[in-house]
């Protein structure tokens, strides 16, 4: 978007780093990265040339929730993004760490950093991840970061409250880190990704060279051509040896404890909270995963504890394969804060400082995809804040950015919010490979992708209406081919030219064909609520003062300021009568403007 | 700034027993109702005299309907108005025909809602129209709190949570199709929804009860010439209500009196006596008699015990069931004589019009019959109502549709979706669903994470 932009950090070095398990994507969040890569995010380009394993999940079920998963080598997913972004024109990288926000007026203008440098800027973004006021249990130890070996953030949280923003805390874990050559890896079951992998980026709609919009300068970046580096996962159990090394330590766990006040996600459970909450469970599966190509350390995916460090070498030597593994990082758990997303435009705007915009786990998300979903999202509205345009706002029905944005800044969360193909309505419109037509409108209108790539996408969305028509409306021998697709579902013949369209193009008119059922009856719903999406509530609107409404429903309202009629109606606790009131209300405001 | 709007009906005139009561349609349905329901043209502005019949032809009452073209018309949008005789049922049986036959039930103050927002009141009246919503929509909420605390609320409360644990099932296995979780179980899935079916069809069930319960059951009186037809609905009413004479077929017509016997309202028909032979006059009140008995809920069958009783002619005997019919041997007072067997082990009592012996064993027999009509739905009675009716059907084909898709075996986000809007059916009667619920479901029950 050309906007002078300065990123801070308080290490270079660790810019990308994953601190869980170096893998992107799965159910929802694949869908995810890939309307990041249509809204121009880095993420997916970047998974698909750094990536050890492919999988595509759901395959048995229908595209609608087939979902694109890949493991990258940690290290060079990290150090080819740093690599972008030293390359990116108007971008400037500066280490130091940010000890707090400058206010004028009730306005960010900059921040301040521990080197006593201070940064002025139009618009700021903060995404402190899980080190504002970072604390690390492993046992009863404690120690302040906000990663293992990193620092924590801790004078920025005053700063926030200082604006008057409400702060709160939650909880994440990671499980141990193993060396892999002190694994026995006979007799454990192995995971091998597909032999083609289903990529991310749009490959289709990219030229060869254009490695998204930044300037090509010769530089060798990291990275291998998808698919070409394979590594296997593979999958071993707790035994009961396990269960009892964890029953007889609950008490020194420190979320068993209470020792950890943050409320964790339910659907990352510690070990601890799987053998107490499903004692009837005989055994539960762990993964081991390789973290990259160059280095032999694994990570053992479902051992998430924080119990003590003695009790966790006990339970890693009961688990077949792992009886002399060697552990290289203890697992622990993290407290931080974040900011009830509540408090922000849907736009990620703060409402308590103009100008400040909020992404990632400080607004009570969890997960990369959630996070670079809302980097993108804040980063372009950081911009049109600047030149004073409308901001970007993905619908609920366009995409699971959209419903993810939505879901926060109307419901907030009260555990690490993580998406779910179920928290969409309209789930069945956001197969993966629709994103970039899904998200055209935006793209185009922002340009937020190479004018070659706009035309690209133009030229798919037009061939993909073609087909649609021409198979709905075009007969082949005794009927129309749109109904013997349907019938037939096995796709054996197909117009020639057609089949002589791009795997993407044919996919996706595919797609819409033999699910054209399901899918007008979602757009019949869609196109409902976009009526009441489209009628703005003025940013002034004394609810207080409104004749008939209900007090809650004022209080409400006048707590969550919906920017339209469909978000207020999805504000619990307001009912359907109020949201009438609401709308005669504006319909009476905008009639008696009109008349002046 | 108007909603492309669906179209609304709702009672206009306040529940209640009055002479005549109004019922409006709002939206581009309106239009379509008039060549519809009456096979005329929509012209506007004149008030037109018709039969309202339901989709299967039966007259529901004669009613005066005009017709409004937006914008000139109340709400600004196209309009139907009909005025029909004020009895709170016959409205109903109305309101539940155009609901059945697309529109949706309005929403608390929605026809001064579309009015305001189409210009058709001026902006001095918004604020009346706000406090308008207001109290109707407390009104609608006291009544719909009072309906949700009682044995309804408890039993959709109970579908509600069902539904939602089979849809926990089904999410997990799209959401974490990588997890270590137990093979998924169809077969669990589709018994799920089989008796989510058969508990939304007993709830269904419940509105015809409801209906006998608001309109008394309609209960037709049979009998030849002269066996006391007229004489037997004098002694239940209690007063002489039809005119009686010892000369047979004095009955012509029908006439209709409601009674209440134990719980039930009755609503008792006298008939034309069935003449195996009749003359041309009294075909004509026959052919009306067989009109009523085709709509029927309850038979008494009158016999004078006098005589060898002739047979009902075939037309009326194939109605007849030992669940919906009571026999009356009449003129017990006299010397009887012996009668040959009924046709079906029909409950009897002997009974006399003059003496009123045996009145007491009458009326508990039809007590006995106006049970056999409850539908029970666990210990509890439930009596639904026209707009219940209409979410439990739509909630109905849902389901339906899924069970056919879990046997075609179809991808599971597809009968997610059919199940997600028997979901939504269902918070048309119980409120607003969140659903995070599912989510809570999925966690509680499956062992998921890494």
């Amino acid at each position: 978007m050309g906007a002078s932009t300065l990123l801070l950090t308080g290490n270079i070095d660790t810019i990308a780093q994953m601190s869980c398990n170096p893998a992107i994507g799965g159910q929802a969040k694949g869908q995810m990265v890939r309307e990041i890569d249509a809204l121009g995010g880095e993420m997916a380009i970047n998974t698909d040339v750094t990536a050890i394993q492919f999988r595509l999940l759901n395959e048995s079920k229908g595209p609608a929730v087939r979902s694109p998963r890949a493991q990258c080598d940690k290290k060079a997913y990290q150090f080819r993004l740093k690599h972008t972004l030293e390359l990116q024109k108007n971008l400037q990288i500066f280490q130091a760490t940010v000890t707090g926000l400058i206010y004028k007026n009730g306005q960010v203008i900059g921040c301040q950093t521990n080197l006593d440098i201070k940064f002025m800027g139009r618009t700021v973004v903060v995404t402190t991840g899980t080190f504002l006021r970072g604390l690390m249990h492993v046992g009863q130890n404690k120690n302040e970061g906000g990663r293992l070996g990193d620092f924590s953030a801790k004078t920025l949280s005053a700063s926030l409250l200082e604006a008057g923003i409400e702060l709160q805390r939650l909880k994440t874990g990671t499980p141990p880190r193993l060396l892999g050559r002190s694994i026995n890896f006979t007799g454990l079951q192995e995971q091998k990704g597909d032999a083609k992998p289903t990529l991310f980026a749009f490959h289709d709609t990219r030229d060869p060279e254009d490695l998204f919009h930044v300037e090509q300068t010769g530089e060798r970046r990291l990275g291998w051509s998808p698919g070409s580096e394979q590594a296997s996962c593979w999958m071993t159990y707790t035994t009961p040896a396990s269960e009892k090394i964890v029953r007889d330590n609950l008490h020194r766990s420190a979320m068993y404890s209470g020792e950890i006040e943050g409320v964790g996600p339910r659907y990352c459970p510690s070990i601890e909270d799987k053998f107490v909450r499903f004692a009837d469970k005989p055994r539960h599966l762990l993964f081991l995963e390789p973290e990259g190509r160059s280095t032999n350390e694994y990570y053992v995916n479902g051992l998430s504890t924080s119990l003590p460090f003695e009790v966790q070498l006990d339970l890693v030597h009961s688990i077949p394969g792992l009886e002399q593994a060697v552990l290289l990082r203890p697992a622990y758990a993290v407290e931080y804060d974040f900011a009830p997303p509540t408090q922000l435009f849907p736009w990620l705007e703060s409402r308590k400082a103009e100008n400040l915009f909020l992404a990632g786990q400080i607004n009570g998300t969890s997960g990369y995809e959630e996070a670079a979903a809302q980097g993108l999202i804040a980063g372009v509205n950081a911009v049109l804040k600047v030149r004073g345009e409308d901001p970007l706002i993905i619908q609920r029905h366009e995409g699971y950015i959209g419903v993810l944005i939505d879901d926060l800044v109307t419901k907030g969360t009260i555990e690490p919010y993580r998406m779910f193909t179920s928290r969409a309505e309209h789930r069945l419109l956001f197969n993966h490979g629709s994103a970039e037509l899904r998200l055209f409108e935006h793209s185009k209108s922002h340009k937020l992708l190479s004018d070659n790539r706009i035309g690209k996408i133009l030229h798919k969305l037009n061939r993909v209406h073609y087909w649609q028509n021409y198979l709905e409306n075009t007969r082949s021998g005794a009927g129309i081919w749109a109904e013997g697709i349907r019938r037939d579902k096995e796709i054996a013949k197909l117009p020639s030219e057609l089949a002589a369209e791009t795997a993407e193009i044919r996919e996706e008119v595919l797609y819409r064909v033999i699910y054209a059922g399901y899918l007008e009856r979602e757009l019949r719903q869609v196109e409902k609520l976009k009526h009441v999406e489209k009628i703005r509530i003025p940013l002034a609107m004394d609810y207080a003062a409104i004749p008939g409404m209900r007090r809650e429903s004022a209080l409400k309202l006048a707590q969550f300021r919906p920017q339209n009629l469909g978000q207020a109606s999805r504000i619990s606790g307001v009912n359907p009568a109020d949201i009438s009131i609401l709308m005669i209300q504006i319909a009476a405001q905008r009639r008696a403007t009109e008349a002046s | 700034m108007l909603v492309p709007s669906d179209t609304i009906a709702a009672l206009a005139t306040p529940v209640g027993t009055s002479a005549l009561a109004l019922i409006r349609a709002s939206g581009p349905m309106a239009r379509l109702l008039v060549p519809a329901l009456f096979a005329q043209a929509p012209l506007p502005r004149i008030a037109q005299h018709a039969d309202y019949r339901d989709p299967q032809g039966i007259l529901i009452d004669d009613v005066l309907f005009t017709f409004f073209a937006g914008p000139n018309s109340f709400t600004g949008e196209d309009c139907l108005e009909i005025s029909c005789h004020g009895n709170p049922f016959i409205a109903q049986k109305i309101l539940a025909d155009l609901l059945a036959r697309g529109c949706r039930s309005a929403d608390p103050g929605e026809f001064s809602k579309r009015a305001f927002l189409s210009g058709r009141l001026d902006l001095s009246q918004a604020e009346a129209v706000m406090d308008l919503i207001h109290a109707r929509s407390d009104q609608a909420l006291a009544a719909a709190n009072q309906q949700l605390r009682g044995s309804l609320g408890r039993y959709m409360a109970e579908l509600t949570t069902r539904l939602i644990k089979t849809l926990a099932h089904i999410e997990a296995y799209i959401d974490f199709p990588d997890e270590d979780l137990p093979e998924e179980n169809r077969q669990s899935i589709n018994n799920d929804i089989d008796t989510l079916i058969s508990d939304t069809a007993r709830l269904l069930a419940t509105s015809h009860y409801g209906a006998l319960l608001r309109e008394g059951i309609k209960t037709v009186i049979l009998g030849e010439p002269n066996a006391g037809k007229s004489s037997l609905l004098n002694c239940l009413v209690g007063h002489e209500r039809a005119l009686v004479s010892p000369e047979p077929g004095t009955t012509r017509d029908y006439l209709e009196e409601l009674i209440i016997i134990g719980p039930y309202w009755l609503r008792l028909i006298d008939t034309a006596g069935l003449n195996l032979t009749p003359a041309p006059l009294e075909q004509r009140g026959i052919d009306k008699s067989l009109e009523q008995a085709t709509q029927a809920d309850l038979f008494l069958w009158v016999i004078d015990a006098t005589h060898p009783r002739p047979d009902l002619p075939s037309d009326f005997s194939r109605l007849l069931t030992t669940q919906n019919t009571l026999v009356v041997y009449n003129k017990c007072d006299l010397p009887v004589v012996a009668q040959s067997p009924l046709p079906q082990p029909f409950q009897s009592v002997n009974f006399s019009t003059i003496t009123a012996d045996g009145l007491t064993e009458l009326q508990a027999a039809l007590v006995n019959l106006g049970a056999s009509f409850q539908v029970n739905v666990g210990s509890e009675v439930i009596a639904i109502n026209a707009r219940h009716t209409q979410a439990l059907e739509q909630a109905q084909n849902c389901l339906q549709s899924a069970k056919l898709k879990l046997a075609q075996n179809i991808a599971s986000e597809l009968l997610s979706s059919d199940l997600r809007s028997a979901l939504e059916s269902f918070a048309q009667i119980s409120g607003k669903i969140d659903h995070e619920r599912i989510l809570d479901e999925l966690f509680a029950s499956f062992c998921i994470g890494k």
